[in-house]
């Protein structure tokens, strides 16, 4: 057994070693191109489902949200309920917001003529805890982020404005520049004029369509204080949300409802899902292309050496031997494939679009490598090339010896 | 006899075969050289075919050393072409990746052989056929009349009870043709080597101890 090993792979070694090194080069392009593709489809893919997934957490919902519990419309004392917060390990930043619907008008001439108006979601913030929890402050566009004591100012999302390459014109104030004026009239009916200081794209269009306050002049709109419609919590390491949120009701948050960005992605936790699932069709047609481009390279090389098979079997060699010896050699051409398809993934593809961004509708999207995709790309195309080689080289080595030497 | 043929009849086709050999008895001795003969379709190389293992004949029997080869499975046909016959074939049927010396010693590896003794044996045989300067030589530096030296040394590197050879000079020029026979007739009178060899030359008579004449499948006068 050890010595068919031996011979298969003697066979193999000196085939692609003194074989044709145009064919042998073609063959391990085409595996590189092969692996290329698979890793490639799979690292886009997930790099708009991470890009879906960085929005949301830097942009929206933070890493965990705790919201009143079912009936109450605010979390109560809610500098209680940030300090066991900001208690727990990990926790790096939280930010409360008062949260609601507004209609937002611009009379774009002063002559209350033509006034553009929509309803949008209009949320406070206290300045030095949100920029430690949201990102949004780093996406202004035009003039700037709200300061701690600012009462009359607002800023707003692009699609709001309707400027800067809004995709939303037509339901946005249709053109609303910093230091235009607009009015916003709050649910409880109250209706106050407010200074245009900041323009943001954040590229989610859900957040873009957002506009935001101090705390203080909210607090004054609404009437109460020490309130929170929701508070948003960072932590340093996603992914182990549900610890924490155990960690936070062990602390004594019993009440309040608590979920995970996940929890509360809604439509875009089904875009990610989609995204994935195109990921695993587009894998799983990459490697039977790939494996059926193995299966042709090795069918031509088995036709071409037909002969030499029959050869083979006539001096006594096995059937068995022979086929391993094909089987090592498209093996071979896997892995070659596979290494330097990696090295051109990891140095030079990677890099590139680290660099050159891709500009999606969700946002800057770059590849995401990560381990299990790797990992499955691998080991499906040696999969693919270890079926691709053994059933070409088995119907060859079958043929009866004379058949095989004269055709 | 080293080789005894008894009724050896080789149909191809469907219901209406086409025999090939019909009914073909005889005898062969250990270290014998024989030249079987005849015009082109007589059935000779379909005869050597069989004699090697490289074909199943439909029916009739063929003892090597007393053992009727035609019973064998396929891992025992293996195992004997391996252990037992040598084959030399029309064209040179080098690999055209392996040295002469690689492809001498193959047949060597695959008897289990320890690395040192396959090699220097490979070497011995090499050195025998006249080759003793194309150990790292592949087949496309060598001439024709040294490939098939080359291919000559493969199939006797097994010290194989017998060598078959299937017009080992059909490819080659005349100077080469007879270097190749002197070679089988060397081979045959110093190591005693059993050789059946296939060809249609009259002149080939001349190196072989005895010819097997053959006419429309069966055997003709010796």
């Amino acid at each position: 057994m050890i010595r068919d090993i031996e011979i298969a792979y003697f066979l193999a070694f000196r085939s692609i070693r003194r074989g044709n090194k145009g064919t042998l080069a073609m063959t391990i392009l085409i595996m590189i191109l092969a692996f290329i593709n698979l890793v490639f489809v799979a690292s886009i893919f997930l790099g708009i489902v991470h890009a879906i997934n960085v929005q949301s957490i830097n942009n929206i919902f933070g890493n965990i949200v705790i919201e009143p519990e079912k009936d109450k419309t605010y979390l109560e004392q809610v500098s209680q309920i940030e300090n066991i917060v900001k208690d727990v390990p990990g926790v790096v930043g939280l930010s409360a917001h008062y949260v609601g619907n507004s209609i937002i008008s611009y009379d774009a001439n002063n002559d209350g003529e033509d006034v553009k108006s929509g309803s949008w979601v209009v949320k406070s913030v206290n300045i030095e805890d949100e920029i430690k929890t949201t990102e949004i402050f780093k996406s202004i566009i035009d003039g700037e982020y709200l300061a701690s004591l600012d009462r009359d100012k607002i800023v707003l999302g692009k699609d709001i404005s309707g400027t800067h390459g809004s995709a939303f014109k037509n339901s946005s104030l249709e053109g609303v520049e910093v230091g235009d004026d607009v009015t916003v009239k709050f649910n409880n009916g109250l209706i106050r004029k407010y200074q245009v200081k900041g323009i943001f794209s954040t590229k989610s269009n859900q957040v873009d369509q957002m506009a935001f306050l101090t705390e203080k002049e909210m607090e004054s709109v609404l009437g109460v204080s020490n309130r929170a419609s929701e508070v948003i919590v960072k932590i340093s390491e996603t992914g182990r949300e549900q610890e924490y949120i155990a960690e936070f009701r062990k602390a004594g948050l019993l009440k309040e409802d608590i979920k995970s960005w996940e929890e509360l992605m809604g439509l875009t936790a089904s875009v990610s899902k989609s995204f994935s699932m195109i990921s695993i069709i587009l894998g799983i047609i990459g490697t039977i292309v790939a494996g059926v481009t193995i299966f042709i390279v090795i069918f031509v090389s088995v036709v071409n050496k037909k002969r030499q098979i029959g050869i083979l079997k006539a001096i006594g060699m096995k059937e068995s031997t022979i086929v391993f010896s094909f089987v090592l050699q498209a093996l071979f051409y896997a892995v070659a494939g596979i290494g330097l398809g990696l090295l051109i993934m990891l140095y030079i593809v990677t890099p590139f679009f680290i660099s050159h961004p891709l500009d999606f509708p969700v946002g800057w999207v770059s590849l995401d490598i990560t381990r299990t995709n790797l990992i499955i790309s691998t080991v499906s195309l040696i999969v693919a090339s270890l079926v691709g080689g053994l059933i070409p080289a088995w119907r060859g080595a079958s043929e009866s010896i004379l058949e095989a030497i004269w055709g | 006899m080293i080789i005894e043929v008894k009724n050896l009849i080789k149909t191809y086709g469907g219901s209406i075969p086409t025999y090939a050999l019909k009914g073909v008895s005889f005898g062969i001795k250990a270290g014998e050289f024989v030249a079987i003969m005849g015009r082109s379709g007589c059935g000779k190389s379909t005869l050597l075919h069989q004699l090697g293992i490289l074909d199943n004949p439909t029916s009739g029997d063929i003892l090597i050393e007393g053992v009727n080869i035609v019973s064998f499975t396929g891992a025992d046909k293996t195992n004997f072409r391996l252990k037992k016959l040598g084959y030399v074939f029309q064209e040179y049927a080098l690999l055209p990746e392996l040295t002469a010396l690689e492809s001498v010693y193959l047949p060597l590896m695959m008897s289990g052989i320890a690395k040192k003794e396959y090699i220097n044996r490979a070497k011995d045989v090499l050195t025998e056929v006249g080759l003793e300067n194309r150990f790292n030589h592949l087949p496309r530096e060598m001439s024709g009349g040294e490939q098939q030296r080359v291919a000559i040394a493969r199939a006797l590197v097994n010290k194989p009870t017998i060598l078959f050879a299937d017009e080992p000079c059909a490819n080659l020029d005349s100077e080469s043709s007879e270097t190749v026979l002197k070679l089988f007739q060397k081979l045959n009178k110093d190591l005693k080597q059993t050789i059946i060899m296939v060809t249609h030359e009259p002149e080939d008579r001349k190196y072989v101890d005895r010819v097997i004449w053959m006419k429309d499948g069966m055997i003709g006068a010796e």
